[in-house]
């Protein structure tokens, strides 16, 4: 097998597993950025999932299960930021309760949903014309999905949004000095609110492509873990948009990888492969800390409370 | 007259926990969620026909990690269950000590080998029908390549793909079957990732022991041809399932759970009791779904196909597979996919010429029969 095919299977692949990753991760690195960290994403993704089957499967059309994993997701995270906005509840409690929440209760919603194909998943695309330029169509322009593409977009946005616009500026500093950001006359629990429900509307996109783009079918517990990867791709990303992108890609990549090379390697070492990357690039996020862009934002985790900071 | 009505209460609720106790209360311990469709979702459709068929009383606990079977095997007697199932092998050892804390309860492991006098052992194996299925791969393959996703390198994964394998091989002499391990039970994005890595090194044919279809519905939107897995799986891809292997753990439950209602089993005689339950049992099933044995989308291709036998003479593969499945299926078992010769990849003849393999050889096997390629890890 020649390395233009390789290259082309392995690009393929990272962008097919990545995608998930990066819808949750580009809303995680909103929600931190403001400051509120999400450890929900598990079960924000696992109702995503169910809501989308269910609702593609009863209605059959795929774009409006999506929709629906949108909204599951969105009123999960809206609870998030009720709890640890408005409450003040610790961050990392939510969090936590809510994945509990979300696999257990998708769970039992998801009674009786296992065990059927999916009549109307979403079909994947390939762009007429620019699939046929050698090597680079077949990579990125052939039978991938419009989700794919769309979080690419997105992330493109969000970066411009957080790096170039006042709304980035208002963030930003909601998650660096809530204290000073409400000086000067920001609404520090309504940023925070947008930006926990941006993050959950995009977790659940990203549960809702599992079982409509990337496997049309449920089971429960289908998230399987990859909200936890999410939580380290934000830190691996430094809570950036478009380096979300390349962390998407590289553990899809390394996943892909990991079952690719069994032939030649032991598959327990390939197994460990995509964590040991990400514990070693963390090592290096945190020798690089001196740039400013690369730390977390100061205020993550920390409740606002007017007049005590 | 107050009097009368605390008699008349108290009366009451005497009779209903005299009922309760009455009725066996049985519990189940399970490994994953039931909503898996694959091993724990069979074993709970089994719980469900033996609750119906006997009248009796389950209760069950899902996705329960390895390490803390005992602490709710605790709670579960405590909730009065006089039976308890515990259905994974990583429950072994917590049930054994389990069932020396509690002599008064009876324990039965799904497949592992320790037993006790309160605690008996049981599995339905497939490695019979993984053969069968592995001569319909052998036969449909076009690259003679055949992919296959398994769990954990373990005896009785590694068994499954060796018969499958044997099977292949017995009319298609040059095929190899691929193996990738995900090192889980239950991943769907892990067996979405094996597959897409086997279909690149041009498999064309799938079979796997993951407890999704994952791998299923990967192979159809490619167009490939697999075998379902433990639940039936056809309708997920109704083009592209053959066949597959089926359970029915409730032969096993209704016939354990009569034998202990009757008084037949007890708390005292169980540390022999080991249920290896096979084809000529009915506790397990060839097909893409119940009651289809082979696809009809794919009779002509393996009626097309012809093989010649040491036993049947030249035979179509469509044959092959029924006579075979009579011949394991009826007692007074006459094939075995073990029977020698069979020699490992490393060239060592393991099953002489007119042998079959034990039990003990069976549920400990390391090797890997000719024909599998890819990582082997245990390999003796």
């Amino acid at each position: 097998m020649d390395w233009q095919t390789w290259l082309i299977g392995i690009v393929g692949r990272a962008l097919a597993y990545g995608t998930p990753l990066l819808w949750a991760t580009l809303g995680e690195v909103y929600a931190e950025r403001a400051g509120v960290v999400n450890l929900g994403i598990e079960g924000m993704m696992a109702m995503g999932a169910l809501m989308a089957f269910a609702t593609a499967q009863t209605t059959g059309d795929p774009w409006l299960g999506l929709l629906a994993a949108l909204a599951v997701g969105g009123v999960l995270a809206l609870l998030h930021a009720f709890l640890t906005v408005t409450l003040r509840a610790n961050q990392y409690v939510s969090g936590l309760s809510l994945t509990l929440l979300g696999l257990g209760l998708s769970g039992l919603l998801g009674r009786g949903w296992e065990g059927i194909a999916l009549r109307a998943p979403l079909p994947n695309v390939t762009i007429p014309g620019l699939a046929s330029i050698p090597l680079l169509g077949p990579m990125l322009f052939q039978d991938e999905s419009i989700l794919t593409y769309l979080g690419l977009l997105l992330a493109l946005v969000l970066w411009i949004v957080l790096w170039r616009t006042r709304w980035g500026i208002v963030i930003r500093a909601v998650g660096e000095a809530p204290g000073a950001a409400d000086a000067v006359g920001i609404n520090v629990a309504l940023v925070r609110y947008l930006c926990v429900v941006l993050g959950g509307l995009l977790a659940g996109v990203a549960g809702g492509y599992l079982s409509v783009v990337y496997r049309p079918a449920w089971t429960e517990g289908m998230s399987a873990g990859m909200g936890w990867v999410v939580i380290a791709l934000t830190i691996f990303a430094s809570w950036d948009p478009l380096q979300a992108v390349g962390g998407a890609l590289l553990f899809g990549a390394l996943y892909h990888l990991s079952f690719r090379l069994q032939q030649w390697v032991a598959p327990e070492l390939l197994k460990l492969m995509p964590y040991a990357f990400a514990i070693v690039v963390l090592a290096f996020v945190g020798l690089g800390k001196a740039q400013r862009r690369r730390g977390a934002p100061a205020a993550l985790g920390l409740p606002y409370v007017r007049g005590e900071r | 007259m107050k009097a009368l009505r605390w008699t008349l209460v108290a009366l009451a609720v005497f009779g209903v926990l005299g009922l309760a106790q009455a009725k066996l209360k049985v519990g189940f311990i399970y490994v994953g969620p039931i909503g898996d469709y694959g091993w724990t979702h069979a074993h709970n459709e089994g719980r469900l026909i033996a609750e119906k068929t006997l009248g009796i009383e389950t209760v069950y606990v899902e996705s329960v990690p390895e390490g803390e079977v005992e602490t709710y095997i605790d709670l579960l007697v405590r909730q009065g269950c006089r039976v308890i199932f515990t259905t994974s092998f990583g429950f072994m050892d917590g049930t054994l000590a389990a069932a020396k804390r509690y002599p008064n309860v009876i324990f039965a492991h799904c497949s592992g080998f320790k037993r006790a006098p309160n605690m008996m052992s049981y599995m339905a194996d497939f490695y019979q029908v993984y053969y069968l299925n592995g001569l319909m791969a052998g036969a449909l393959t076009k690259t003679g390549k055949i992919g296959y996703v398994g769990a954990f390198p373990i005896p009785e994964v590694k068994r499954h793909i060796n018969a499958f394998t044997l099977g292949v091989r017995a009319v298609n002499p040059r095929a190899t079957v691929h193996v990738r391990w995900i090192y889980e039970w239950y991943s769907p994005p892990a067996a979405k990732e094996a597959t897409e890595a086997l279909i690149a090194e041009g498999c064309d044919v799938f079979a796997f022991t993951e407890d999704s279809p994952t791998v299923i519905t990967v192979a159809a939107a490619k167009g490939l041809l697999s075998f379902g897995h433990y639940s039936p799986m056809y309708d997920f891809a109704p083009d592209y399932v053959v066949s597959g292997q089926l359970v029915h753990w409730d032969k096993i439950y209704v016939e354990f759970l009569k034998g202990v209602l009757e008084g037949k089993y007890t708390t005292k005689n169980l540390a022999h009791i080991d249920y290896w339950w096979l084809l000529s049992q009915e506790a397990v099933e060839l097909g893409a779904k119940p009651g289809m044995v082979i696809n009809p989308k794919h009779e002509a291709a393996l009626k097309a196909v012809k093989v010649k036998t040491p036993d049947l003479g030249e035979i179509s593969v469509y044959d092959l597979v029924y006579a075979r499945l009579a011949q394991m299926g009826a007692p007074g078992v006459s094939f075995d996919p073990f029977q020698g010769p069979v020699k490992d990849r490393k060239g060592l003849l393991r099953v002489p010429e007119g042998f079959w393999l034990s039990y003990d050889a069976l549920i400990t096997m390391e090797w890997a029969v000719e024909g599998v390629v890819g990582p082997w890890p245990g390999e003796p």
